[in-house]
């Protein structure tokens, strides 16, 4: 036995070591019948674990309002990580395509949630509305039936799912210790967790609420793009320059892949 | 809601969405499966960085994401353009197919056994019959079955 583990270290092991197994469970191999439905249950219960490491969800000492918006949060919370998890182990990569979109919904959703209403927007416009259906056009282009043999198997998935699932361990653990000590716990820790907050704040606290309301303030273009145009005005030179590297360099190897003979016995089967 | 508490969740999200991502990156096998994990990996590092621009109420987390979003267009373009010609020349999406490019004193990987194809049962739609059922001609029921 390891003797130095708190409660909530052997709670975020046991919610890594079950993410890994629900996530080699949903991954794409020849696995009996019953292996999805487990790897969705064990997924679940993983995924209550890590939840019940915030302290948003114990302490619903607040109002109507702050219990709406916590529902709110915990909704689109919910769609991002469960889609997502449907985007990674479907077999059909249409179908993966699909879930994907869905977790940029739950994601826009979040982006609004912070306040953060362009972002919002723009990634249903760029990333749902044209780089998810250039996906879908590839796909029909490439693979016109069925699932391929490629969609069934995949590479060492116990290694990968636990190699994730370490990644996420680690990055919870890492986070939750790092936010812990503002968290007041109980009333003996308010005074230390006071100080921390008092360090943290480093900026004086009135600059501090004009800066907040500046970013929560029902003018967000103007704000974000007086920000965008004025002190990183440099880097949307440079962003504009990479849309048009980016967009010759494609069109330039589509034409060049056409010219190419076609190798490999042309098996184009799917 | 309290300000951590927001960064709190948003933070567990975003490593969620990266870690789910990696496990998608190095286990799937086709490359546009591929490139959507690739591409939620950085859905993740979006997450994280509005919600540390919002706990510190700095617009740079916002404007790093504005170039991650524009970063992810430029590399699914060209992305996109490089599988196709991939799929071109060898016919399917695998990335085993490549896998020449590995090192030298790598083994080559050969599939052990492939899982058999899971046979779907096709569902008809369900439609109240108008009028009297006519008679079915055996052609057009097995033809049926395999539209």
């Amino acid at each position: 036995m390891i003797p130095d583990l708190t409660p909530t270290q052997i709670l975020t092991l046991t919610a890594t070591v079950l993410t890994a197994v629900s996530l080699w469970l949903l991954l794409p191999r020849g696995g009996g019948r019953f292996a999805r439905p487990i790897g969705v249950v064990l997924g679940l219960v993983a995924l209550g674990l890590f939840v019940s490491r915030l302290s948003g969800l114990t302490n619903l000492g607040l109002g109507a309002e702050g219990l709406g918006a916590k529902i709110v949060f915990w909704v689109l919370a919910a769609i991002t990580v469960v889609s997502a998890a449907g985007a990674v182990t479907m077999r059909s990569p249409v179908y993966c395509a699909i879930w994907f979109a869905m977790t940029l919904l739950g994601t826009a959703g979040l982006f609004l949630f912070q306040g953060a209403q362009f972002l919002g927007v723009a990634t249903i416009v760029v990333y749902a509305g044209a780089i998810l259906v250039t996906f879908l056009f590839v796909l029909m282009l490439a693979q016109s039936e069925g699932h391929a043999y490629y969609d069934r198997v995949s590479w060492e998935g116990l290694t990968s799912a636990a190699v994730g699932a370490v990644m996420i361990g680690v990055l919870t653990m890492v986070i939750s210790d790092a936010l812990a000590p503002t968290v007041p716990v109980d009333k003996a820790d308010q005074a230390a967790a006071g100080e921390v907050v008092a360090k943290t704040a480093v900026v004086d606290p009135s600059t501090e609420e004009a800066r907040a309301a500046e970013i929560l303030s029902p003018q967000h273009m103007d704000h974000l793009g007086a920000q965008l145009f004025s002190k990183h005005l440099i880097a949307v030179e440079v962003a504009g320059t990479l849309l048009l590297v980016a967009l010759v360099g494609a069109v330039a190897i589509a034409i060049q892949g056409k010219q190419m003979p076609k190798t490999a016995g042309g098996a184009r089967h799917g | 809601m309290g300000e951590l508490e927001l960064l709190h969740g948003y933070l567990i999200i975003g490593a969620l969405l990266f870690g789910i991502g990696l496990v998608g990156f190095l286990a799937r096998r086709n490359m546009i499966v591929m490139f959507l994990a690739a591409e939620m990996m950085l859905q993740g590092i979006s997450v994280s960085l509005v919600a540390w621009g919002r706990f510190h109420n700095d617009w740079g987390g916002q404007m790093l994401v504005i170039f991650i979003l524009t970063v992810a267009a430029c590399e699914a373009a060209i992305a996109l353009a490089l599988v196709l010609m991939l799929f071109h020349s060898s016919g399917r999406l695998d990335v085993a197919v490549w896998q020449h490019l590995r090192e030298s004193n790598q083994l080559p990987f050969v599939d052990q056994e492939l899982p058999e194809a899971e046979v779907e049962e096709p569902v008809w739609p369900e439609l109240t019959p108008a009028g009297v059922e006519p008679e079915h001609s055996l052609d057009e029921v097995v033809h049926r079955g395999h539209v």
